[in-house]
């Protein structure tokens, strides 16, 4: 049950797993209950990896569905609850984010996706292939996904005044 | 391979992330060097990139709680919880449903047929002192109740059982009048056979028994009459119970 090799690839993934889990989530308490669920769901479904697939994009993979559960389970709730609150909350310090740094902030305001896709990309320097994978997409809907986020980040960092997500952050 | 056909959109990514080898690199940069409006844009994709590998490269203060052994043990901890909560509401559920069918009719409000053993304390103790009609005659009997409670009652023949009647009495109940016929062995045993309608709420009853005070009262629905059979809750007492019930179902 308990193998000691297990606890140190997972152990030795864990830096990774917490900051794509705090650009996730954007709240540090929220990124370690994400990365301790998916901690306790990489241990009980070690059996179910296969041994080709890469560690970090089977950890990622977990991460980024029980994420996306959550905020399923959380809009749903919000929908019962009748509040007509953004899908997508606002970065708690997000004044703070766009005065240490426009790019930074930028990349904050970005959706899930185009955050997950740059940071498994540019910051881990995962394959495309790995992201497909992740993302159970074709490479060629990562690309185009990519040059989106890309253009996106961008258009934030250059401080387009017009942009709406950029007014959420002022 | 000339550099007019522009470079695909995998290779300006891997071009951004340095995924190229020297060959595809410099194609891709000669492309540029003639497309400016799309360099401009490349080279900002790629400072964009340089910047949020450099500002989110930092590690994060460690936290150890997250080390998978601590996790397991949480987990395992989690799952004998809920176990134990699983276990102790089972338990509560098995106490709850055996005290509930245990004191079923145990409550004054609920309590089936507590109007007959009241008449039958009132009566069969002072063995028979206070009755309305004193005879041993079961025509008799049944003429009177079928004037006062339904013509349709059966009264039970008890005689081969040993019991004779020895008289009857109404009673005024919540639900409607109530005929009580005792009976007796001659041996000091005494048993009572009572009936009157359900009431306005049309209260039938499963057939059930239930003790209560020493007595013990089995009762039925039939006809649209509740009936009950009420003797004392001794050996003797129960033996007689159950001939009569026997006989009057």
């Amino acid at each position: 049950m308990s193998d000691p090799r297990i606890d140190e690839a997972l152990r030795s993934m864990l830096p990774r797993m917490r900051r794509f889990a705090l650009w996730l989530t954007r709240d540090a308490h929220a990124a370690d209950d994400l990365v301790q669920s998916a901690v306790e769901r990489a241990l009980s479904r070690w059996h179910t990896r296969r041994d080709e697939e890469s560690l970090r994009g089977w950890l990622f993979a977990i991460l980024y569905r029980l994420f996306l559960d959550g905020k399923r389970r959380a809009a749903r709730q919000a929908l019962l609850l009748g509040s007509i609150s953004n899908d997508e909350p606002t970065w708690p310090s997000a004044e703070r984010v766009a005065l240490a740094h426009s790019t930074l902030a930028a990349f904050a305001a970005l959706p899930v996706e185009q955050r997950s896709l740059l940071l498994w990309i540019t910051v881990e320097g995962m394959s495309y292939r790995e992201v497909a994978d992740i993302l159970k997409v074709p490479i060629g809907t990562v690309m185009s996904r990519l040059s989106r986020a890309r253009r996106a980040l961008r258009q934030l960092g250059e401080g387009d005044p017009e942009s709406p997500s950029l007014r959420l952050l002022k | 391979m000339t550099t007019t056909t522009p470079p695909s959109e995998h290779d300006i990514h891997a071009y951004v992330d340095g995924h190229l080898d020297s060959a595809h690199r410099s194609e891709v940069e000669r492309y540029l060097a003639r497309h400016a409006e799309q360099a401009e844009e490349v080279h900002g994709w790629r400072q964009d990139a340089q910047q949020l590998r450099t500002l989110l490269a930092g590690d994060l203060a460690p936290a150890p709680g997250l080390d998978p052994i601590l996790v397991r043990e949480t987990s395992r901890r989690r799952r004998a919880q809920r176990l134990a909560v699983a276990a102790a509401l089972f338990v509560c559920l098995a106490v709850g449903s055996i005290a509930g069918w245990t004191a079923r009719g145990v409550g004054t409000g609920d309590a089936p047929m507590a109007d007959a053993m009241q008449a039958y304390r009132l009566l069969a103790m002072d063995h028979g002192v206070g009755m309305d009609i004193t005879t041993g005659n079961e025509t008799d009997l049944r003429a009177w109740l079928a004037g006062r409670i339904g013509s349709d009652i059966r009264l039970p023949d008890l005689a081969d059982a040993g019991f004779r009647p020895i008289g009857g009495r109404l009673f005024a109940t919540e639900q409607g009048p109530a005929g009580m016929v005792l009976y007796d062995d001659g041996n000091g045993h005494t048993v009572s056979f009572y009936v009157r309608p359900p009431g306005p709420a049309r209260h039938l009853l499963p057939r059930g028994a239930r003790e209560e005070g020493g007595l013990l009262a089995s009762y039925w629905s039939d006809g649209g009459h509740n009936y009950a059979v009420v003797s004392t809750s001794t050996e003797a007492g129960r033996g007689a119970a159950e001939r009569v019930v026997a006989r009057s179902i």
